[in-house]
């Protein structure tokens, strides 16, 4: 099975080499993909350097658009699975093979990784914690889909979740969103538990109003999701990727 | 005509003129090519329809009796309110198509980017590898 690790990054200079040793060490027959979202600092060079594929957008498109890059990618380079893994040291890339096996197994297109699955490792604040789980409430009311942890940005995607992804994927706080599309497109969702450390160095992309944000925001992105057979979006051509 | 003056003489000269000046306007912008027919469209539909209602204002009338407004000219803001209003969103409904195709754009760009590396590396190893053979 053919893997690629999908990083995204934004100035994660100083986070991305502990990322991608761990990468290497834990998961040495991925192909490492490093999105570089517009960075000013030397994350690009810092990817290069370890041997990643290097994808840099010419502004910062947002996670949204950095992932869908990557889905691009292993969609254009016939790639079995891919694996999304945050470039700022929240993920533990030890947790790869378990997040693989049901793929490898056939019985799941997309796997989430959820810290709340088993005990241990960084679980966010109380509030968030709730905030989480009212999430998962929503996204189940929404679209029957059964997850603890909607807003890991830990996933292992198989090829139909590539292909899907890499045609539509949410631009903006993209996780939740991302499972009920999948979902409602008849993918299967399944969680692996996984381990998430608190940021290595810098602040979380979402601050405390941020978070008020955040909830109105994919409450909304739930609520509003688009018409059942997804149109094609203006310029996002299906199949015609560079190859 | 059977009430009042529909709109004072002054303020419908005012609306005709401001109103054709806006046509002419956008009708210079599309044959200097900085508006597309496709974007201007509406422009020209709304503007002249407005245009319409104002040289004939018993049709502001009728539809102002059909709201049940008693004042024509209040008839008139709202219609204008709708006019702008639907412009406004036709103008954001064109943004967003926009945003999608340039966040496309630049994710195309970054697969060319990432396309062109490996190419470039995988020449530098060929290059390497025949020199040593």
């Amino acid at each position: 099975m053919r893997v690629l690790a999908i990083v995204p990054a934004y100035n994660e200079a100083r986070n991305l080499p502990a990322v991608l040793e761990a990468l290497r060490h834990s998961a040495p027959q991925c192909d490492v993909a490093v999105v570089d979202d517009g960075s000013t600092d030397a994350t690009a060079e810092v990817a290069r350097g370890h041997g990643a594929t290097v994808l840099s957008s010419p502004f910062n498109l947002g996670i949204g658009g950095a992932i869908q890059t990557g889905y691009l990618w292993a969609r254009d380079h016939g790639y079995d699975a891919a694996v999304q893994i945050d470039g700022d040291g929240q993920h533990d890339p030890s947790s790869i093979p378990g997040a693989l096996a049901p793929l490898r197994e056939a019985r799941a297109d997309l796997v989430v990784g959820s810290r709340f699955l088993e005990a241990g490792g960084f679980r966010s604040t109380p509030l968030r914690r709730s905030g989480i789980r009212y999430l998962a409430w929503l996204l189940w009311l929404r679209c029957g889909a059964r997850v603890t942890d909607p807003t890991s940005g830990f996933r292992a995607a198989g090829r139909n979740a590539i292909e899907y992804f890499a045609a539509h994927y949410p631009s903006d706080y993209p996780e939740p969103e991302s499972i009920a599309l999948a979902t409602r497109r008849g993918l299967r969702v399944v969680e692996v538990p996984v381990r998430m450390e608190p940021r290595l160095h810098g602040e979380s992309s979402i601050s405390a109003w941020g978070a008020v944000y955040y909830f109105v925001k994919v409450t909304l992105a739930l609520l509003l999701l688009p018409v059942a057979p997804t149109r094609k979006a203006p310029g996002a051509g299906s199949g015609d990727g560079i190859r | 005509m059977s009430r009042a003056p529909l709109i004072p003489l002054e303020l419908q000269a005012v609306a005709i003129a401001v109103l054709l000046g806006l046509l002419l306007w956008v009708i210079r912008l599309l044959r200097r090519d900085r508006l597309s027919l496709r974007d201007s469209l509406l422009w020209l539909l709304s503007t002249g329809t407005a245009l319409g209602l104002m040289a004939f204002p018993q049709g502001l009338r009728r539809i102002a009796d059909l709201l049940g407004v008693e004042v024509a000219s209040n008839a008139l803001f709202a219609l204008g309110f709708i006019y702008v209003l639907l412009n406004l969103l036709s103008v954001t409904i064109a943004l967003s198509a926009s945003a999608v195709r340039t966040r496309r754009l630049a994710q195309e760009c970054a697969l060319l980017r990432g396309e062109i590396e490996e190419l470039r590396a995988s020449l530098h190893d060929g290059s390497r590898s025949g020199e040593k053979t």
